[in-house]
């Protein structure tokens, strides 16, 4: 059953839906503008996902730099060089890109290896220290991508609803509307020029 | 003339060398394809006591380098127990290295307020020390740690607190503690008779120590001043005049800064190296070790074959050490080759 079926005619109920399909316009507009921001912060981001396989490599040469310390100094030595390093603090806050909440993680303190005795396990250390900063950057990426594709398929929706059902569904009923109207109105025009000729006939 | 005592000590090291694993089966364990095959092997070693009392499921690499390191101890103590006067006073003083590297493990633990169990340490009995361990185990802090230490040789381990806290690094500490040992060291290794052979092992012991941390401080670019503070004092074949342009030059510049020292060729040896940092350790060791194997050949009447003796003995420890481990890591042989002392 169209939209059209159910609508009741007024001038009244014409000029509502005219408002309507005017504010759903906007909104659609509005919509369209949300998703290319979230597309262009998309790309950004898999730009930035990009340097996973450089972060992986520099990942694979500290593994290899923590194998060497480990034959260096055996596991119980490392793990007592391990405990002068402090930890690395982070703050995870919230922060809105077009109304989606992704995560931003700020690094309030690097780990400090200074106390690293073993010239072998300070290499190490200082090699896993430098990525660790960009494994959380791409960490926080990969979470923002998550949030920002699951709302930008939202918004493709909604825009797509509003682009091929909603408006052509007001449109149609804008039109059915004045259709009917106009034929009231004719009905109207012809119903007095009938009344006027009785009246004529009447008075001749 | 030698004294019945060394003549005795000797005849001892020379019967307990015989215990030592040789190169070969170093090889034939670097070429292992697991635990069990180098278990096989230590079975029918001075090992095989402390192996055979853990069940073979619960055995691997972190718990056989505790029986490694368990065994050492035990060589080292057994050595020095049979020693007499002079030569049992050196040889006291010398394996105190081991207390040295447990306070090392309980002040890096204390720097960041880790927790450090007993286990976490090299193994080492009670009678066989006067340092009160699970007292600094409990300690809160470095500062009380080292307070703690105040009735031992360790005692001026405080003096350098307020420079470890100005500046936050162990290495201060850690460097500090190795003064204190070498210097104690050297003083009975002067007191010792037919002192050539002791003191050329020992003293290299010294150089090669100061160099690594002279190069490690320099690869963190530590200022040159506190280099010169941290290192050693005591030297044999290097100069303060070599340890000061060596602390105040680039790291390129090491060789020129070593030139009329034996160790110029070591360094060139390092800095040729793609990543000196990470070869640093293993080049210097292999030095100290060759001296060693050298002296056992060599000085077989002296009491420097005892010292040359002790540092086979961690040489063993340690091969044994990057075997186990790098057969965990999926290390290949011809890594493991590169990395033992062999």
């Amino acid at each position: 059953m169209s939209a059209a079926g159910r609508a009741a005619v007024s001038r009244g109920i014409l000029l509502r839906l005219r408002e309507q399909l005017e504010f759903t316009k906007k909104g659609q507009e509005l919509l369209k503008m949300k998703r290319d921001h979230l597309a262009s912060e998309t790309n950004k981001l898999l730009s930035k996902l990009a340097e996973r396989n450089e972060l992986d490599r520099q990942l694979m040469e500290a593994y290899e730099n923590m194998k060497a310390a480990y034959l260096n100094i055996g596991f119980s030595n490392l793990d007592s060089q391990a405990a002068t390093v402090s930890e690395i603090e982070v703050r995870v806050r919230s922060r809105s890109i077009m109304g989606v909440i992704v995560p931003e993680v700020v690094i309030e303190k690097n780990a400090d290896i200074g106390s690293i005795s073993s010239p072998s396990a300070y290499k190490a250390a200082s090699k896993l220290n430098d990525i660790m900063e960009k494994l959380i950057q791409l960490a926080e990426a990969e979470s923002r991508l998550e949030s920002i594709a699951y709302e930008l398929m939202m918004t493709n929706r909604k825009v797509n609803s509003l682009e091929r059902v909603l408006i052509p569904g007001l449109l149609e009923l804008i039109r059915y509307v004045e259709g009917r109207l106009e034929e009231e109105s004719l009905e109207e025009f012809f119903r007095a020029k009938c009344v006027k000729k009785i009246i004529r006939g009447a008075k001749k | 003339m030698k004294s019945p005592s060394t003549i005795y000590l000797v005849t001892r090291t020379h019967g307990m060398r015989t215990h030592l694993l040789t190169d070969d089966n170093f090889k034939a364990m670097a070429k292992s394809k697991n635990l069990s095959d180098i278990i096989d092997l230590l079975l029918r070693s001075d090992y095989a006591t402390e192996i055979g009392k853990l069940p073979s499921e619960q055995i691997d690499s972190l718990k056989l380098e505790m029986i490694f390191l368990k065994t050492l101890v035990e060589r080292f103590y057994n050595l020095s127990k049979n020693a007499k006067g002079k030569g049992r006073e050196f040889l006291e003083n010398y394996i105190s290295r081991i207390e040295v590297e447990n306070l090392k493990r309980i002040l890096r633990a204390k720097h960041t307020n880790t927790e450090i169990e007993n286990h976490k340490l090299v193994p080492l009995d009670r009678e066989k020390t006067l340092i009160n361990f699970p007292a600094l185990i409990k300690a809160k802090d470095v500062e009380e740690t080292a307070s703690l230490l105040r009735e031992t040789p360790y005692a001026s381990l405080a003096q350098r607190i307020d420079d470890y806290k100005r500046l936050g690094l162990t290495i201060i500490l850690e460097s500090h503690l190795d003064s204190i040992y070498f210097d104690k060291v050297w003083e009975k290794v002067e007191k010792i008779e037919n002192k050539d052979s002791i003191k050329k092992l020992v003293g290299e012991e010294i150089d090669l120590s100061n160099l690594q941390l002279i190069l490690t401080l320099k690869m963190k670019n530590i200022a040159s001043r506190q280099i010169e503070e941290m290192a050693v004092p005591i030297s044999y074949r290097l100069r303060k005049t070599n340890i000061r342009r060596l602390a105040q030059g680039r790291l390129e510049d090491a060789p020129e800064a070593l030139v009329g020292t034996p160790y110029v060729n070591t360094i060139i040896e390092i800095l040729r190296k793609s990543d000196p940092s990470i070869e640093l350790e293993t080049i210097l060791s292999k030095k100290l070790y060759h001296n060693a194997s050298f002296a056992l050949r060599n000085s077989s009447l002296e009491f420097g074959y005892i010292v040359a003796y002790l540092m086979m003995c961690e040489r063993e420890s340690r091969n044994l050490v990057t075997i186990t481990t790098g057969l965990d890591l999926g290390v290949t042989e011809e890594i493991l080759l590169q990395r033992l002392f062999i």
